[in-house]
């Protein structure tokens, strides 16, 4: 019970923190198309994915403190599977690889808004949506959004023009190697998770 | 039954972001929507003082109107060694093509610097370094950076300044008319859509030959003085 009222002070505590950068150091981050893509956003998703889980933990803490085991308290049963949050986030996800989002987030305050607003609310739909959603359905999401990422990634290192005009032609070379990156840590990143599960299913 | 009804959510609001994002799934950058903005609404430009090749200072909607003919205008700074440089040769080669189709007294070429740096003086060896014809091509600074600001706002045009001094800007072929409008925004490999452009513009403005409000005059560079 005590590992569960720490866990969400760490969730909530992550949470603010990857706002507060987000936000804080606004100006920093969309100075390079770069740290706009591959910094700001993912920070932005992280404070909501992290503010859920702080809340699911929360919840989960105080359920178990009144005598009930911590199955999940708010069902979410609209979110079946987790596929309608997932397939919103990676909808939301592919908005945010067009380079034109990337300008008018910088001079369209409504742009601005459904970044600030939006891909926190996306953060946190993802969260709930994985705890919900089994591997096939994760491995199916994961894999449309890392190979959307290594292709318009191959794209914007490919392009002999500039994409963004609020950004230079080197940067977007790198937002693109950034985008291949990413399209391999990720995949690497869930295999690490879900080795646990998957060795023990091997073992069986 | 639930399900169905919240994934056709969903869809809804992600394929509705990308819709409002793309402008309904009509382009991918902000310089492709800018170039379908003024091709549906024209802009009108604001009021700036500029400065030619020859150390004059006027307002630059008062020399287009004065001027009369149909402008294709774009955006250099006589340091760069990259972009502005290809601008350049297409430029010229939107010169040769004016000249050999006689067109010279309604189509001009105009470039402008938004370079604070340059002043007449280097407008002038820019000039003379494209080959310009002074009554065909005109290059102009401005005057005033606040004016310079308000008036590369109104044609989208972004300068982010990069490493070594440089600029990066995003770089096309605008049709200016006399009446101070940018009217179209053309890609800078599409030299010769830009020049049909500016006449077809002459076409719907005078289905009948030579307009009365141009005057042909070899002498109309930059004609405002102060």
């Amino acid at each position: 019970m005590m590992n569960v009222a720490r866990g969400w002070k760490f969730s909530l505590l992550a949470a603010v923190v990857a706002l507060g950068l987000a936000l804080g150091l606004r100006h920093a981050l969309t100075a390079l198309m770069s740290l706009h893509m591959l910094v700001q956003i993912p920070l932005l998703v992280l404070a909501g994915l992290f503010a859920e889980q702080a809340w699911h933990r929360f919840h989960a803490g105080a359920a178990s403190a009144v005598g009930r085991f911590a199955a999940p308290s708010v069902r979410w049963s609209w979110n079946a599977h987790g596929l309608p949050g997932l397939l919103l986030v990676s909808l939301i996800g592919a908005c945010w690889m067009i380079p034109k989002a990337l300008d008018d987030a910088l001079v369209d305050w409504r742009v601005a808004a459904f970044k600030y607003l939006g891909l926190p609310v996306c953060g946190w739909v993802l969260r709930a949506s994985l705890r919900e959603s089994n591997v096939v359905v994760k491995l199916f999401f994961l894999g449309n959004f890392c190979w959307m990422s290594a292709i318009v990634g191959i794209e914007y290192m490919s392009e002999p023009i500039r994409l963004c005009n609020a950004y230079l032609q080197d940067d977007q070379d790198w937002s693109g190697r950034g985008l291949i990156a990413l399209a391999i840590i990720l995949p690497s990143c869930w295999l690490l998770a879900e080795l646990k599960p998957i060795w023990r299913f091997l073992n069986r | 039954m639930r399900l169905v009804l919240a994934l056709v959510l969903a869809l809804a609001a992600g394929l509705g972001s990308l819709y409002a994002v793309t402008s309904g799934f009509t382009v991918l950058t902000a310089e492709g929507a800018r170039r379908q903005s003024v091709a549906a609404h024209p802009r009108v430009l604001p009021d700036a003082r500029v400065v030619d090749s020859a150390g004059h200072a006027f307002p630059l909607d008062v020399d287009l109107r004065r001027d009369g003919r149909v402008a294709i205008v774009n955006f250099f700074y006589t340091r760069c060694v990259a972009l502005c440089l290809a601008q350049g040769a297409l430029t010229d080669r939107l010169q040769q093509a004016i000249t050999a189709e006689g067109l010279q007294h309604r189509i001009r070429l105009i470039s402008i610097s938004f370079d604070p740096r340059d002043k007449a003086p280097d407008l002038a060896r820019y000039a003379r370094r494209m080959g310009a014809d002074p009554d065909t091509w005109q290059f102009l600074s401005f005057a005033d950076p606040v004016q310079a600001q308000a008036v590369l706002k109104a044609f989208g045009i972004l300068v982010v300044p990069a490493p070594l001094g440089e600029f990066e800007h995003n770089a096309a072929f605008h049709l200016v008319t006399p009446d101070g409008r940018l009217a179209r925004v053309l890609d800078l490999d599409q030299a010769g859509r830009a020049l049909e452009a500016a006449k077809q513009w002459l076409a719907l403005r005078s289905p009948g030959g030579t307009p009365t409000s141009i005057r042909p005059q070899a002498s109309s560079v930059g004609v405002p003085r102060s």
